[in-house]
């Protein structure tokens, strides 16, 4: 069994309990950082993927998927903490003060 | 979220860093993974983040509601006209062949501009999805607010009149 495969494997046990914490999770904040750490998790899946099946050019999928993971954890933050991916009324307040 | 200093320089530079792999993408399409429209989800997704870190107010600031007509009929226009460019030269719509003196040259050509057309339409449709939902709720919020404040005005002029 070559090394790739035993990371890809393994890879799978850590998807296995990601999405564990994501089901059980307590907290909303619970469920976002076992999201978080799925798409962080998919990204190396992505990568080593790549490489197992001979095709490097998977590694631009893997670089988009974690730009992409990023930009989704924080907008669920935004709209968990403020209820609306828009202006929120603090913000709006401090914009007319600026 | 103006307010988290680490979310606001992540993200200016995470921003200029997105545009890059999105004109990459773009560009590259025709030997990796990519193409017109995946481009323009990224290049899209950049201008989200703006909006979402520093708020819609200066989303908008950056990226006007004018550039939405302006990228969604340019793209789809420069699509066609690269597609009328072939009959004009005697073949067939969309066929590249004719745009270069070497036909490789300008299926080249062709594929490059029909992709930056795509590309452009996506990312003037993504952002202004983006930008009509997420003013949205602000907007109800306030419908509703000026709803109660009228209807509690009638129904205070309903209870004069009654006392009359």
């Amino acid at each position: 069994m070559s090394v790739l495969a035993f990371s890809l494997l393994a890879l799978g046990v850590a998807f296995v309990l990601a999405i564990t914490r994501a089901a059980l999770g307590p907290t909303p904040f619970d469920r976002v950082l076992a999201v978080n750490t799925i798409g962080t998790l998919a990204v190396l899946a992505i990568a080593v993927y790549g490489f197992f099946d001979g095709r490097p050019e998977f590694l631009d999928i893997a670089l988009l998927y974690a730009l992409i993971n990023f930009i989704g954890t924080i907008a669920i933050l935004k709209y968990f903490r403020f209820g609306t991916l828009g202006d929120h009324p603090h913000s709006s307040k401090k914009d007319k003060s600026e | 979220m103006q307010d988290d200093i680490v979310i606001r320089v992540v993200a200016k530079v995470m921003i200029p860093a997105v545009m890059l792999f999105a004109l990459y993408v773009q560009f590259h399409g025709d030997y990796g993974p990519g193409g017109g429209f995946q481009a323009g989800v990224i290049f899209a997704s950049a201008f989200v983040l703006n909006a979402v870190v520093f708020g819609l107010n200066k989303g908008r600031h950056v990226w006007p509601a004018r550039y939405n007509l302006m990228g969604i009929c340019g793209g789809v226009l420069l699509y066609g006209f690269t597609g009328v460019a072939g009959m004009v030269l005697g073949k067939n719509f969309l066929n590249f062949n004719v745009l270069s003196s070497d036909p490789v040259a300008g299926q080249h050509l062709g594929i490059l501009l029909v992709e930056f057309g795509v590309g452009l339409t996506v990312a003037a449709v993504m952002v202004m999805l983006f930008f009509t939902f997420a003013g949205r709720t602000a907007h109800l919020r306030l419908l509703s607010k000026s709803d109660a404040h009228e209807r509690k005005v009638s129904a205070s002029k309903t209870a004069k009149k009654v006392k009359k």
